[in-house]
């Protein structure tokens, strides 16, 4: 009995440990590790699995464009994108992923089905809601929808917003309109970030993840 | 060694001063130090602290980090150098050091900066299923001869190797996995697990005695060093299972016990099964976990002696509950846990008539055939920026009366509490237990810095109200539980 149990956790180590399957693999690495057995593997640790979040911390990735995921993987991969979210969390993960990885990883999400509207607040995020469609004249700022789409679903490098998490919205304007350079293509939204209240801003991360 | 020659002072200043000078001298070589001086962990994913730990805090696990460990540490690319160390600087201070026979013993080190603790770590992937985490640790104290001078030991501390796997299907998330590991609930991922709700490593100096790390913390009749195979499976990240049994080391995991002194060890009668339920939820930014464990034991009074009729019967189970709130800059974590130990002694202690006797020198009761002690902690902490926290925390330890838990009374000669060798029955001053009982009530206040992710500097207070069983006069000397209220400072380096 005692040699038994002595030798049980090797043995099943050893015996389990040539059943690795590359399609459950949590390499990062490994060409050979396809971007879904990322996205299962490693990616849903934060993200959720199939992209849907289960923290405000981290941002759904269901349904959301694939030239914009393989734009921000590439831009972390490469360090351009410096905000702290993506720094603290995402340089590591994507350091050694590869072009297709990237590829795969930015289709395996834009096929997930989205994230379902979460319900309004008390309020009726209405001030978000006329930002979003119409933006404010007032200001000087743009529709959202102009270029997120009619109904926030992004347009190519152009990220869907729509029931996304409230809190990385916040954040990530915050970002574009204190630090654009942090992120690609932040310049151009910095020309409608830094015409944005503290108000407008908790007014559309109020609006999006409910319309 | 860090320790500073002695000069006059007054408790005050070495309490403050020299601490200072030391967390200065530290935190310079911390930034001096390359941005990829991080831990093994870190060099495996490229992640910073914060991406596993709560606030960049360790050991406190974030959801991501749970992930991590249950997926058998396999996330990131395999290191070429698998290694990491940490050490720990820290003085202590205890508020009353006057009521002692010999101060020099009692509170050894006290006002000191040490070199308190020092660990190296091997680990992390080995394979896509396999890893592992293992530590080292040499404790420069960890004995003291007759001239009392210290000597260092290094000895196993946590060990954690395991197997683990990912099933991933059509609406579930199944993680799995095999743990070899020498300490019950060190496989466990959340920080009200006894392998990990202790933050701060204990430095031996007899003058830590009464810091927070000293208080009591939840733990298992086994202790570590032991043997254990546990199977565990977390799903859909609800619910969490762990169900395995400990016995002694020995064989091809005499490893697990590696350093440690015979007189240190468990040894366990047979297996000793550890079973472990938790259910997790999450929503926003917060994730709540309620579980529980369950454990029972015979251990040998005599690690040497093998001899049935010496064994202790702990029967222990607990229930715990953590919630967390994480979301950048901030990091809150509460936690909850509340133990319950049924320890049934071996005939040969049973009905022992006390040395001890009453003030009118009649006998005392005689020993019990057993104890129960409970215990509750709870704590809370916050982390801003992963830069600047602070904490919490509350323990009061209670339980059975019991005259072998005595080890202050009147002495029958000479009806007097004394210490003398000469006497029948000689008391303990400091540490002494007058009544047999074992409550113990505190709080601890902490604050913390990390400048950087490697290094944490910080100060905690431990108060107490009540120790060995009194708020006054707990060791028959005069010495009240007040009387160890300590101040611990500390630097926490980790490369």
């Amino acid at each position: 009995m005692k040699p038994l149990f002595s030798i049980a956790w090797l043995t099943c180590t050893v015996l389990l440990s040539g059943c690795a399957d590359p399609s459950r693999s949590r390499a990062l690495g490994d060409p050979k590790v396809t971007g879904q057995a990322l996205a299962e593997q490693v990616c849903s640790n934060c993200h959720g699995q199939r992209g849907l979040s289960s923290s405000e911390n981290f941002p759904h990735l269901a349904a959301q464009q694939a030239d914009y995921i393989d734009a921000q993987l590439r831009s972390l991969r490469d360090k351009h994108r410096r905000d702290p979210a993506g720094s603290v969390y995402m340089w590591g993960i994507a350091r050694d992923l590869t072009d297709a990885q990237i590829a795969q990883l930015a289709a395996y999400y834009a096929a997930q089905p989205a994230a379902a509207a979460a319900p309004a607040a008390l309020a009726e995020p209405r001030a978000g809601r006329q930002l979003f469609t119409e933006g404010s004249a007032e200001h000087g700022v743009p529709a959202c929808a102009g270029c997120h789409g009619d109904r926030g679903q992004g347009n190519g490098g152009i990220p869907r917003l729509a029931h996304q998490q409230r809190a990385y919205l916040l954040r990530q304007l915050a970002v574009l309109r204190s630090s654009p350079d942090d992120r690609p293509m932040g310049a151009l939204m910095n020309a409608v970030a830094h015409k944005l209240s503290d108000d407008d801003m908790r007014a559309l991360a109020d609006y999006l993840p409910t319309m | 060694m860090l320790e500073l020659p002695a000069r006059t002072r007054t408790p005050l200043e070495s309490a403050y001063r020299r601490p200072i000078a030391l967390l200065v001298a530290v935190a310079a070589t911390a930034y001096a130090l390359p941005a990829s001086a991080i831990p093994v962990f870190n060099r495996q994913t490229g992640q910073n602290c914060q991406a596993c730990h709560a606030g960049g805090q360790y050991p406190e696990l974030t959801p991501y980090g749970r992930m991590f460990k249950l997926t058998g540490y396999t996330i990131g690319r395999r290191t070429d150098v698998p290694l990491a160390m940490m050490a720990l600087a820290s003085v202590s201070s205890v508020r009353n050091t006057s009521k002692s026979d010999d101060p020099s013993a009692d509170f050894s080190k006290n006002d000191r900066v040490v070199l308190a603790s020092a660990s190296l770590f091997a680990g992390g992937r080995i394979t896509d299923n396999l890893g592992a985490f293992v530590q080292y640790t040499y404790d420069p104290y960890a004995s003291q001869d007759a001239s009392g001078k210290y000597h260092g030991h290094a000895a196993a501390d946590n060990m954690d190797i395991r197997y683990a796997d990912r099933l991933v299907g059509s609406g579930h998330d199944l993680v799995f996995g095999v743990s070899a590991n020498n300490n019950p609930s060190v496989a466990d991922p959340w920080n009200t697990a006894a392998a990990w709700m202790q933050y701060v490593p204990v430095p031996s100096p007899s003058s830590s005695q009464f810091i927070d790390g000293a208080t009591p913390y939840p733990g298992y009749g086994v202790g570590g060093n032991t043997s254990g195979l546990t199977a565990y499976a977390f799903l859909d990240e609800h619910l969490y299972l762990e169900a395995g049994a400990y016995r002694s080391s020995r064989g091809v995991l005499a490893f697990m016990k590696l350093g440690q002194p015979t007189s240190g060890l468990t040894r366990l009668q047979g297996n000793a099964p550890y079973v472990r339920a938790a259910w997790n939820v999450a929503w926003g930014a917060s994730t709540l976990m309620i579980g529980g464990s369950t454990m029972r034991s015979r251990v040998y009074d005599d690690p040497s002696v093998a001899d049935p009729g010496t064994l202790h019967r702990f029967r222990d189970s607990s229930i715990d509950a953590q919630y967390q709130w994480l979301l950048d800059p901030h990091a809150l974590t509460l936690q909850a846990v509340a133990t319950r130990q049924q320890h049934r002694y071996p005939d040969f202690l049973i009905g022992q008539v006390p040395a001890y006797v009453d003030p009118q020198g009649g006998a005392l009761p005689p020993s019990s055939p057993s104890d129960v002690l409970r215990l509750l902690r709870a704590k809370a902490s916050y982390t801003w920026r992963a830069t600047y926290g602070g904490g919490m925390s509350y323990f009061d330890l209670s339980g059975t009366t019991n005259s072998l838990n005595q080890s202050s009374g009147y002495d029958p000669l000479t009806g007097t509490i004394t210490t003398a060798t000469s006497a029948a029955a000689p008391s303990t001053r400091v540490n002494g237990n007058l009544t047999g009982n074992p409550r113990t009530t505190g709080e601890t206040l902490e604050a913390y810095w990390l400048p950087w992710q490697n290094l944490r500097v910080g100060a905690q207070y431990t108060f107490y109200q009540r120790y060995n069983g009194s708020a006054r006069n707990y060791d028959g000397f005069g010495r009240n539980a007040s009387d160890n209220d300590s101040l611990f400072v500390y630097a926490w380096f980790a490369y």
